[in-house]
């Protein structure tokens, strides 16, 4: 409460010394803010005027979901390390504190606290719907800025005033894909397999409503557990039910044994998925069964921006290898890049960085130039992207549409 | 100072859980892991009351704590018969099954669970108005337990677990006491449920799973089965330590795991250094397992 | 859907991904036979197993002759040791079973992070590929996985039933399983039959994990499910009965693959546990193996049995 007061108290001086030259200016500011600071904080003068702007990151970094996790906060470091390069924002460099979710909504919940109250940051950037789902009445309650840079669940768009996304949700790509395979591909039955969770339930959904809604037939619709290994007796319902394209809404954990086992059973039908499919692991494992496999991605490729080589370039350098899962790692180095704006609205306007504040700066921009993914409105409490679409074609991933 | 109240809640819905464990596995010897289940049912049924029915939170957390009882003698009158090694499995097939159930139902929210539970107490004294309430429940629920425990049905009730033979011979009916036993601290369970889904205003499935029976499972035992305090105290370090060992500062990519290997080497090294618990008897007769005859036998008084 | 040939598909295809579960039920199910005990921890054997072979073929790059050899000796390795230092220690105690389910719980939860931290939570399979040759015999898809895994569960099932028949070590497993005291009176070792029992787990969880490996990805977290699977497969079977519960595996399996025909494909699971519960609960009160057999009632100042675990809600 005291610094809060102590702001306000400056901020009705600034008004009595504008003819001082700003650099004076600055410094009695930071000298009355230092004071009131150091009376109620006890630090030293000189501190807060370097102090780091923080940001917070909750994201899977062990657990079954720490691959794509822990190259999401690497993108996103990578991200940093460019912003505090080119100096930071006003002056000050920019900070991740990053907490481990393991994709689990009880952790996520303890992670959210510990950054708001321990930690104190305005903005936490999140993904994983589970995870956005436990977080949303924290962030609410406790007037948080919660960003989703990776999930992809529709009712994110619904958990609150707090809760936005900067990642496309479901409804986009899929809605494109259904759209497609009818449209273009040609396809009149489709057979749909989805994983028993969150995601996997709402994206079939979607798929089955656009796919019937377009004209065509959903001839098979089957949900399998997250954790199963056999699924010969529901493959084998999908071939009596004859469908000429099969979309399996699973993880990379299980698609590739869907797959497999597809093949091994007989069905030549094409495959899609969406982007969780874009991962090169997928084609490893199933060397030629993985030809004119679908997916969808949500970021441009190189050809749709220059950048994006560089990007992987430098990830080589650094890592040594390919990142798992890159239109979402494009997506976290621009959420970096967007919190970053956020602050230096804030700050711009003397205001002091509070989940509100930043609010009303994101709303205030409303339109950002993400450098990795390309321009990003907010549209609501959502974003629309373009869609681009992939396929397998000798053992490699190929542009095959995009999708506006 | 947020933070750490918020967990010193977590801590206190724990004691509640481990001490009405305690009453089922260590004062009454039924050999059950389903614990969490019926903490699910009671967080479940309050948040899914809170939010249908709109009644006061204390309405729905005494709902969850019926669901939970009638639950636990579903599962008292079928599998209470046997014993031992199978009761253990049976508890675990029926805490598993249901789970199964409330993942693949809409109106229990699928796996995604169920968020925006209505908030109860609102402004910046929430916190600290629950710690008040979980705690106060966590002191009544430890010193209910140890009256009746202490008291003439808590002489029944470790008749009926020690000497069982015995105890049918004299014409006393086990199973009675067995699933009165059983539904009280199921019971007790529930509530904490209800206290859980109004704090965190979201409860999943996951949260449900057989890591979290071994984690109860490991408070009761660690901090001394049988024992009036002991769950108190091992819930109070299972939760704390975990914790802890966060603010080492690890690089994001080890921490989990070697928190993990750091918790789970603590748990067994108390496990073989000091088996009766941290608060049981420095003789290793209170352990579970022992009849007043074995007792007898080593010399030790009872 | 009542096709025979679907029906015949689902049929192989199904048993043969059962050999996994008969391998991981006959491991379980011996060690519970043995030692009386419920061993969890060999969910932590798994890992160590199928990781020991990961980490000689993808990073080592060597045959897969030296990769099965490391996971089998590791896997029996950290059984016994788990014997020697763990459980033995645990019954010279006279612990419960909540006590051995905890240990052996919590022990397999240490291993589990340990390989997260050494290998990470992504999937990984033993080969690049898990595409397997397939030839179609009859209008039904026989794939090379599904042969080699009924040849391995076959072989190894065979090998062990001679060798509890007929060996001395094998009659000395029989004897301590059936009466561990009156086996000691007769001069047999309960504890060498025990690490015994250990070694041969290991081999068997080994080569599930091969099978396993080469047909899917795994991460440390998967050997939880699949040692729940051998558990009810193990009580389903009946105590005692080691081949009656790999043949239950091979059954469960089966009912989950052909339910799909019927009900969707989520409520699997459900069918699982449904079928477990049921089992229990319909057993007779309490049918105790261990009580069937001459044990001194009277005398119930003596502990149980050697090493088995005296059950907490159980009288001797």
């Amino acid at each position: 409460m005291l610094p809060q007061a102590a702001f306000h108290n400056t901020r009705g001086r600034v008004m009595h010394f504008k003819c001082i030259p700003a650099l004076d200016r600055r410094r009695f500011l930071q000298g009355t803010a230092a004071a009131a600071m150091s009376a109620s904080l006890g630090r030293g003068a000189w501190a807060q005027s370097k102090d780091p702007l923080k940001i917070g990151v909750t994201m899977p970094l062990t657990g079954s979901q720490a691959g794509y996790g822990n190259d999401f906060v690497i993108g996103m470091r990578q991200s940093l390390a460019d912003l505090n390069d080119a100096g930071g924002v006003a002056g000050r460099p920019l900070e991740l504190v990053v907490l481990d979710t393991q994709a689990e909504p009880a952790l996520g919940i303890n992670a959210m606290n510990r950054l708001t109250n321990v930690d104190k940051v305005p903005v936490i950037l999140t993904a994983w719907s589970s995870v956005i789902k436990g977080q949303a009445p924290s962030a609410n309650r406790e007037k948080v800025l919660l960003i989703n840079t990776g999930a992809n669940a529709p009712e994110i768009a619904n958990l609150g005033d707090f809760v936005y996304s900067t990642f496309p949700l479901a409804d986009v790509d899929i809605t494109a894909l259904a759209k497609y395979t009818y449209d273009k591909l040609g396809k009149r039955k489709a057979a749909v397999l989805y994983i028993n969770n969150d995601t996997g339930i709402d994206a079939a959904k979607i798929y089955k409503d656009v796919f019937e809604k377009a004209g065509g037939q959903v001839v098979a619709y089957e949900a399998y557990d997250p954790k199963a290994t056999e699924f010969s007796g529901m493959l084998l319902k999908v071939r009596a039910a004859n469908p000429d394209m099969v979309h399996v809404h699973g993880l990379i954990a299980d698609v590739p044994m869907v797959i497999a086992q597809m093949r091994q059973l007989g069905l030549q039908q094409r495959i899609s998925s969406y982007s969780a499919g874009y991962n090169q692991k997928l084609i490893d494992q199933l060397g030629p069964a993985a030809e004119g496999f679908i997916v969808t991605s949500l970021a441009p490729g190189a050809a749709d921006n220059p950048r994006v080589p560089a990007f992987l370039e430098r990830w080589k350098k650094e890592q040594n290898r390919l990142p798992n899962g890159l239109p979402y790692i494009q997506y976290q180095y621009d959420s970096v890049q967007m919190a970053a704006q956020l602050y230096k609205h804030v700050l711009e306007n003397k205001q002091e960085p509070t989940g509100e504040t930043m609010r009303e700066a994101l709303l205030a921009i409303k339109e950002f130039d993400s450098p990795m993914t390309g321009k990003t409105v907010i549209d609501g409490h959502r974003v629309r992207k373009p869609v681009f679409l992939l396929t397998v074609e000798n053992g490699q991933f190929k542009p095959l549409a995009k999708l506006d | 100072m947020e933070y750490i109240l918020t967990i010193m809640v977590l801590i206190a819905i724990f004691v509640i859980l481990s001490s009405s464990y305690n009453l089922v596995i260590g004062y009454g010897g039924l050999a059950t892991v389903a614990h969490p289940i019926f903490y699910a049912l009671g967080a479940y049924t309050s948040a899914l009351f809170a939010i249908h029915f709109g009644l006061p939170a204390v309405v729905c957390v005494l709902a969850g704590a019926m669901v939970a009882v009638a639950a636990s003698i579903l599962l008292a009158l079928s599998a209470l018969r046997v014993s031992g090694d199978y009761l253990l499995i049976a508890s675990l097939g029926f805490q598993l099954g249901l789970l199964q159930v409330i993942k693949n139902f809409e109106f229990t929210g699928g796996p995604g669970g169920i968020s925006a539970i209505p908030n109860t107490i609102t402004g910046p004294w929430r916190t600290p108005a629950y710690l008040l309430i979980c705690g106060g429940i966590a002191v009544l629920t430890v010193w209910l337990i140890a009256r009746i425990v202490h008291g003439p049905y808590g002489r029944a009730i470790k008749a009926m677990r020690d000497e069982e033979l015995a105890f049918s011979a004299l014409g006393r009916n086990p199973i009675t006491i067995k699933v009165v036993v059983f539904a009280i601290g199921c019971g007790i369970a529930g509530i904490a449920g209800g206290l859980y889904a109004f704090y965190f205003q979201y409860v999943s499935p996951d949260q449900f799973e057989v890591l979290q029976s071994a984690a109860m499972l490991t408070m009761v035992v660690l901090g001394g089965m049988g024992t009036t305090l002991g769950p108190a105290v091992g819930a109070v370090v299972l939760i704390a330590i975990p914790q802890a060992i966060t603010f080492l500062n690890l690089p994001p990519a080890v921490m989990a795991p070697v928190q993990g290997i750091i918790f789970t080497s603590l748990v067994l090294l108390f496990l073989f250094l000091r088996p009766s618990g941290l608060v049981g008897p420095l003789s290793r007769n209170r352990m579970a397992g022992r009849t007043a005859l074995q007792e007898q036998s080593e010399g030790a008084a009872e | 859907m009542t096709d025979p040939l679907v029906l015949l598909q689902i049929l192989w295809t199904g048993a043969a991904t059962s050999s996994i579960f008969v391998l991981l039920t006959i491991a379980f199910s011996l060690t519970h036979k043995v030692t009386g005990l419920w061993n969890f921890a060999q969910a932590g054997f798994m890992g160590i197993a199928f990781y020991a072979m990961f980490f000689v073929l993808s990073e080592l790059q060597l045959p897969l002759i030296v990769a099965l050899a490391a996971g089998a000796a590791s896997a029996a390795l950290a059984s016994v040791l788990t014997e020697i230092f763990g459980l033995d220690v645990l019954r010279a105690r006279k612990s419960g079973s909540l006590m051995f389910f905890i240990f052996t719980l919590i022990l397999a939860q240490l291993i589990i992070y340990v390989l997260t931290l050494l290998f990470g939570t992504e999937p990984r399979t033993l080969y690049k590929s898990i595409m397997w040759p397939v030839r179609i015999v009859g209008s039904i898809a026989i794939s090379n996985w599904d042969l080699q895994a009924v040849a391995i569960a076959i072989a190894m099932v065979t090998l062990l039933f001679l060798f509890l028949k007929t060996t001395r070590e094998g009659q000395f497993l029989v004897a301590v399983s059936d009466n561990a005291k009156l086996a000691e009176l007769y001069g047999i070792s309960a504890k060498r039959a025990y690490r015994v029992t250990a070694v041969i787990a290991g081999l068997f969880i080994c080569a599930a994990m091969y099978l396993a490996g080469t047909r899917g990805g795994v991460t440390p977290n998967s050997s939880f499910e699949l040692v729940l699977a051998a558990t009810i497969a193990t009580l389903l079977g009946g105590m005692g009965r080691v081949f009656i519960g790999a043949l239950a595996a091979v059954m469960l399996a089966l009912i989950q693959s052909f339910s799909v025909l019927v009900i969707s494909s989520r409520w699997q699971n459900l069918l699982l546990y449904g079928f477990l519960f049921v089992a229990i609960t319909l057993f007779p009160r309490g049918i105790n193996f261990r009580r069937l057999k001459s044990k001194p009632k009277a005398a119930a100042s003596a502990p149980a049995t050697v090493g088995k675990p005296a059950d907490v809600a159980q009288s001797t």
